[in-house]
């Protein structure tokens, strides 16, 4: 009898609490509601100063759906395995998170995690680049934003090219590039370009622009394939015959001492994606003026006009409370006009929606990369933008290029095709 | 130890050489890493390092940066470093020292047997235990706590290890000397055998301590709010691929390993000369 | 609390608590903390990594049953240059790390040598910095630039400029060199506190027989110093098998031609940036069964079950 008057009472109390919960809640819609919270890990401090004025924004235009985000910044690599574990266990993701696009096939196998996008993506489509949506894709869905092209483009040191006679707009096909190498190191003595023997650029972008890559669309390995070979040759040509091409210090463009190595004018050009403008403005001072950024030159008129590499998708993840919620905040945060232009202003990212890149903002000539509008330039490149295809094996065919291909093949000296191929057995029996 | 009556001048000189020298090279990099941090990092890098102090390009501007970056995060992470050390070599100390003790001098069934657990504990990467720890912890609600880091480790392999190896040296006639008395047997380990093994603890302190001042990949999983993070998982968030951030990484790693050294050298009696005076005779 | 009033204590409590006062359970009762722990944080999660070992891991709750699959896969270049990597490194350190900390130890024991304790702490304080800081001073003194300290020392004496981190033994030598730098004055105070158990009438009556000092050092202090000795060649090899700080300073994300590639990181690398949790545990056991057959072996030569029962 006891028990049962307890029990009675106990439920009385709980539905009493859970009531008052629920007529507190309405209540509050109406006037100031109390800010929903939201948490967003990221793994570069600089996003934040994009992201946390599109909070400030969302907050202005939406007061009666106010948000509070807290931003929680971990090392790169290891918010890629602090968020698998999370989503793995099935708790403890944040609601958001960025991805860096090198470890986002990991979340996009087995019963994938993160929440789809398409209900935000598909009204914008046609003002993005397309192939970025894809990277962060699988069976049409979309479960990551981009957060920019990543256009791959040559970065030339025009004080230097100018004093050994070389025009950098005559150069528009790789063999006007290589015998202005070979020229540029018979005049000088210095190395012409500066290519990665421990990371995968150039040849990624080199790969993708001539309809090469890692990965088919079905995921499938296709490292080892003609193209591929081809494009390897010709970067140890680059580096191993004509020696016109310097590894860069530490084997990355992303080494304190490459950024040295460049800004003491070792090379006069580098090929790396439109998101590397900030590293030379950042890291490379002495550059200041003489930095000018043309299109990739070209094997054919088959070759696609640049490559989109690099990238950060950003997703929301399933286990969070708020999903529908979070999902509107992150297209306010990603997929505006306002935001795209954030990218830019704040960061220097060549924004993925391109009808942003006649905005005022984005024109303003460029004190440091020669007063050019570097947009201008790539509006003409728009359309022929291809991203590298990504799949199960993305993580792992990226890990096996930088980590062996290219150091067996431009410092170990050993043969490109057998090194390919060799790779591309390993991947396929990783499937 | 009684080398030195052999010792002659000439000898004394060269051994004092060869440790000032030995002691200069062990300092180089902190003193590089001090000099860095008074600099402009952005010519860091461009101009090189020398040893050679470049006044014009040197000031305090990254230290105060550091300190005020991210709302004083950097302090949060030094508190919690600090509270975590000192919780996890305190307990670390208390229990390990107990089971070292009893695996040295007691005779019983299974000791073998326990010991044998206690190296496979040691050689155990924590790597490979993250999925089923982490699940663990969430279990039990000490995920982003201080306990979710220290609970798993604090009962430390390497320290039991160290503390049987030390163990098997104590007199254990003591033991039966006590029992005599009328001792228990928790009263002869905290009365008569934690006092001679004061060498062991002082060097388990600094074990210990060095082991939660320096976990990385645990407290990085476990840890989730910027302001919970650790020194070690704080500064590393500065090492990004998009370049790192030195002008807060190098003072931050400036201000973590000072104050340690000089509490070290202000305790250093208690630390390594205490382990000269407090030696046991067989 | 004497034990005779505990003899007399009949009541329940009385009982237990003589239980547990006993001299044949007291020992139990004093390892329990380790076997608690022992159970929760490490049995029943090695039993789970095991069993992962055997699965392909889509999540904690939904796995695949793949049998010897994972260990099969072992068998690749990598994860073999990955064990030469980290054999290399341990032989290397065993080499250094006892050597060094023990000599040192010696003459830092000695009472007439002035300013001992000053030296002592300062071999001590590169321990105090974690392998994060100190590679941050590390990676600008290895650099790779000719404007870097060793390479600018190497320029004095007119030798080239190295890429530390590009080739296989320089990478291995700034490894070492910062495990070596950081570990050193900790082993030293390991010889030290061992030192102290010596007893001193020892060397005295050595001295009297005229035994110089490198006599009294190999026939007194090395045999003695055994269970030190012992303990630090213990470390030495756990660390250097499962070591991953080290490298990870010089070589943060990527690993070219497998250099710094060490098998702890060959685990994260496999189980966390290719999402590959089952492989990884694999990985795992197999670093678990080397280091555990090194030790045995190691121990057994050293003597060390012999006196145990």
């Amino acid at each position: 009898m006891n028990r049962k008057l307890i029990a009675i009472l106990l439920v009385a109390v709980l539905l009493t609490g859970l009531l008052s919960g629920c007529s507190g809640g309405t209540k509050g819609s109406k006037g100031s509601k109390e800010p929903t919270k939201l948490s967003f890990w990221l793994f570069n401090e600089v996003h934040k100063q994009f992201y946390e004025p599109g909070v400030e924004d969302w907050n202005k235009k939406y007061p009666d759906k106010p948000i509070d985000v807290t931003f929680e910044i971990y090392p790169n690599q290891e918010l890629g395995s602090k968020l698998l574990i999370a989503l793995q266990s099935g708790t403890g993701a944040p609601d958001i998170s960025d991805i860096n696009i090198n470890y986002f096939s990991n979340f996009l196998q087995g019963d994938i995690q993160l929440a789809p996008l398409n209900s935000i993506v598909d009204p914008v489509r046609d003002k993005f680049i397309q192939s970025r949506f894809d990277c962060y894709s699988k069976d049409g869905v979309v479960y990551g934003l981009p957060t920019h092209v990543g256009a791959t483009v040559v970065y030339y040191n025009k004080e230097l090219c100018d004093a050994a006679g070389i025009d950098i707009d005559s150069l528009d096909t790789w063999e006007k590039f290589e015998q202005a190498g070979r020229d540029y190191l018979a005049k000088t003595g210095k190395k012409w370009v500066g290519i990665e023997t421990g990371n995968q650029r150039p040849f990624w972008p080199m790969i993708v622009q001539r309809g090469g890559d890692y990965l088919d669309k079905d995921g499938n390995v296709v490292l080892d394939s003609e193209i591929n070979i081809e494009v390897l040759e010709q970067l140890n040509r680059w580096y191993n015959v004509d020696q016109f091409a310097a590894a860069l210090p530490g084997g990355s463009t992303a080494t304190e001492e490459a950024f040295s190595f460049i800004n003491s004018g070792e090379i006069a050009c580098l090929i790396m994606p439109m998101w590397y403008m900030s590293r030379y403005v950042n890291y490379m001072p002495d550059l200041k003026g003489k930095v000018y950024v043309r299109p990739m030159p070209r094997s054919g008129p088959n070759d696609a006009l640049s490559a989109g590499i690099g990238g950060t998708g950003t997703s929301v993840t399933l286990q969070s409370k708020n999903v529908d919620l979070a999902v509107e905040v992150l297209a306010h945060l990603k997929l505006t006009p306002e935001a795209n232009i954030r990218f830019w202003t704040h960061a220097q990212f060549d924004p993925p929606r391109w009808d942003v890149w006649d905005a005022p903002e984005l024109q303003k000539p460029d004190e440091y990369f020669g007063n050019e509008k570097v947009f201008n330039m790539l509006l003409q490149l728009k359309d022929n933008i291809p991203s590298p295809n990504y799949g199960d094996l993305s993580a792992a065919a990226q890990d096996i290029v930088m980590n062996t291909v290219m150091y067996q093949a431009l410092e170990e000296k050993q043969d490109p095709a057998t090194v390919l191929k060799r790779a591309a057995d390993e991947l396929r029996a990783k499937k | 130890m009684s080398y030195s009556k052999i010792y002659n001048a000439p000898k004394k000189i060269l051994i004092y050489t060869f440790f000032t020298i030995a002691a200069v090279i062990v300092l180089i990099p902190f003193y590089y890493l001090i000099l860095a941090s008074f600099t402009d990092t952005t010519r860091l890098f461009t101009d090189g390092l020398t040893l050679i102090p470049r006044w014009d390009r040197m000031g305090f501007f990254n230290y105060a940066r550091t300190v005020t970056d991210r709302e004083g995060a950097y302090w949060a992470w030094y508190s919690n470093s600090i509270q975590i050390a000192v919780l996890f070599t305190v307990g670390g100390l208390f229990f390990t020292s107990m089971v070292g003790y009893s695996l040295a001098t007691y005779r019983f069934r299974g000791r073998t047997f326990i010991f044998i657990l206690v190296l496979i504990v040691m050689m155990i990467p924590i790597e490979i235990l993250m999925l089923p720890l982490y699940n663990l912890t969430v279990k039990w609600r000490i995920i982003n706590t201080k306990a979710g880091v220290i609970l798993p480790f604090m009962v430390a392999g390497n320290a039991i290890f160290f503390f049987r190896q030390f163990s098997t040296s104590l007199p254990v006639e003591l033991m039966d000397a006590g029992r005599i008395d009328g001792a228990t047997e928790y009263g002869i380990y905290f009365r008569i055998m934690v006092p001679l093994m004061k060498p062991a603890f002082g060097a388990m302190t600094i074990l210990l301590a060095m082991m939660s001042w320096n976990m990385f990949v645990w407290p990085l999983i476990v840890l989730r709010e910027n302001m919970n993070f650790t020194i070690p998982i704080g500064l590393a968030s500065l090492l990004t691929p998009y370049g790192n951030n030195y002008a807060l990484l190098i003072p931050g790693a400036v201000l973590a390993v000072v104050p340690v050294v000089i509490v070290f050298l202000f305790n250093q009696r208690l630390f390594i000369s205490g382990l000269a005076s407090g030696g046991i005779k067989g | 609390m004497s034990s005779r009033s505990l003899v007399e204590d009949k009541s329940l409590f009385g009982i237990v608590k003589r239980f547990l006062y006993s001299q044949k359970v007291a020992p139990y009762v004093l390892v329990s903390p380790f076997i608690i722990s022992f159970l929760i944080f490490f049995l029943v999660p090695t039993l789970q990594t095991i069993n992962m070992s055997f699965h392909k891991v889509i999540s904690l709750y939904k796995m695949e049953f793949i049998g010897l699959k994972n260990y099969t896969r072992l068998w690749n270049v990598h994860f073999l240059n990955a064990i030469k990597t980290n054999t290399i490194y341990t032989l290397a350190c065993v080499c250094t790390m006892i050597p060094i900390p023990m000599v040192l130890a010696v003459f830092l024991n000695d009472r007439t040598l002035r300013g001992r304790n000053f030296y002592r702490s300062v071999f001590f304080i590169p321990s105090l910095t974690s392998v994060i800081v100190a590679g941050v001073a590390f990676r600008l003194i290895f650099g790779s630039l000719p404007n870097a300290l060793f390479n600018w020392m190497l320029g004095l004496v007119g030798l080239e400029p190295v890429s530390w981190n590009m080739e296989y033994w320089p990478a291995m030598f700034i490894m070492v060199c910062l495990a070596v730098w950081r570990v050193t004055g900790v082993y030293m105070i390991y010889f030290l506190s061992g030192l102290q158990s010596i007893p001193e009438e020892l060397y005295e009556s050595a001295e009297i027989d005229g035994a110089d000092p490198l006599k009294k050092f190999f026939y007194i202090t090395l045999p003695l110093l055994k269970p030190t000795t012992l303990y630090v060649l213990t470390l030495v090899v756990f660390e250097g098998y499962r070591m991953f700080g080290e490298s990870y300073v010089y070589w943060e994300e990527n690993t070219p031609g497998d250099l710094g590639l060490t098998i702890t990181r060959y685990i994260y690398m496999e189980a966390f940036r290719k999402n590959d949790m089952g492989f990884g545990s694999a990985i795992g056991i197999t670093l678990l069964c080397i280091v555990m057959i090194i030790n045995v072996i190691q121990l057994k030569s050293f003597g060390f079950f012999k006196k145990e029962d």
